[in-house]
């Protein structure tokens, strides 16, 4: 397994995480984005007393930058 | 452990089974109230690293070209882990990282597999302090190695400012900072226990219900025994999910690894 692979000098560009790692780093983005810009939205919302419009927003906001983050740091492995 | 066995004796089972049963009694002051210093889960930590450390020694004590059945077990552990996870994830680099986690992956699948060995049959991960502790470690350790490798500047900056448009950037670098730096070390060790903690809880479930069951009319008996017939087929799924746990723990570190030493996203 170790032969048929490429010297790789430590750390290059082109070390990509492989398969599981990928893949819980894919995940915990989506996750984490939903959660902080939630959160944020959410003590937003207890600040202004907005009932939820701010959280709403922030989830929406979050996952679109969870899924900017998957796709700027996974998709394209130049 | 002793309690449970004596229940099942007199024929009044526990049931259902409760996060106190994950609280075994005391060992050195026998049986002492609320006393954890020594219990049958410490026994099993130091009994994980002692079997290790003596599997290794004498595997390695006296090393042949020709390898002995013992010593190619051993290498082949190390192997595994140095060619399959440390190169694979990180590259050459990973190999000086290969010690690590093969100790890592050996104390996490001997300790899982404690869930399945009889009489022992609860694993220390199904406690939370280990497998904290155990992402605590690894934690410390990408941090380390990226500060090492690229001086602490550099490496905030790389594991916090993604490749991005800068008028995203406010919204990007909380998620960064959030998913690397606090969901890492917490999903590494939730993950690891949770898996320990429900794999015992579904055996106990399934072996304490058909004794509740035999308890209530003579009638379930045939349900006991489906339910302890599904207990050993639950026993085979937790030794897979064992072999999956403690090696998802040591690919995510050797991941986290990576990124820290990654140059550019």
């Amino acid at each position: 397994m170790a032969g048929d692979q490429n010297p790789r000098p430590s750390g290059g560009p082109d070390d990509v995480p492989s398969g599981a790692g990928q893949g819980w780093t894919a995940l915990s983005y989506l996750i984490a984005g939903m959660l902080v810009w939630g959160f944020i939205g959410w003590l937003v919302d207890r600040w202004l007393g907005t009932g939820g419009i701010a959280t709403g927003i922030g989830v929406v906001l979050g996952m679109a930058g969870g899924i900017i983050l998957v796709v700027r740091k996974l998709g394209t492995p130049n | 452990m002793f309690g449970q066995a004596n229940v099942l004796a007199q024929g009044e089972a526990v049931f259902p089974p409760s996060v106190e049963d994950f609280y075994l009694p005391s060992i050195l002051p026998w049986g002492a109230e609320n006393s954890y210093w020594f219990t049958k889960i410490t026994a099993m930590v130091w009994l994980a690293v002692g079997v290790l450390i003596i599997f290794f020694l004498a595997s390695y004590r006296n090393p042949q070209l020709v390898p002995t059945k013992k010593q190619w077990f051993a290498e082949s552990i190390y192997g595994f882990v140095r060619n399959n996870i440390a190169v694979d994830m990180i590259g050459h680099a990973g190999v000086r990282f290969a010690p690590y986690f093969t100790t890592l992956f050996c104390f996490i699948l001997l300790t899982n597999f404690f869930a399945i060995v009889p009489f022992l049959q609860i694993s220390p991960n199904s406690h939370i302090a280990f497998p904290a502790f155990l992402a605590v470690i690894s934690y410390v350790m990408f941090i380390w190695v990226g500060i090492r490798h690229h001086g602490a500047g550099k490496f905030f900056k790389n594991s916090l400012i993604p490749p991005a448009p800068w008028y995203i950037l406010p919204l990007l670098i909380p998620i960064e900072f959030f998913s690397t730096f606090l969901v890492r070390p917490f999903s590494l060790a939730v993950r690891l226990f949770a898996n320990m903690f429900a794999g015992h809880m579904l055996l106990l479930v399934f072996t304490l219900g058909g004794f509740a069951m035999l308890n209530i009319t003579p009638w379930l008996a045939p349900v006991s025994v489906l339910s302890w017939a599904m207990t050993v087929a639950l026993t085979f799924l937790e030794f897979l999910v064992i072999v999956l746990q403690a090696y998802v723990f040591t690919v995510l570190t050797a991941s986290y690894v990576q990124g820290a030493l990654a140059e550019e996203h």
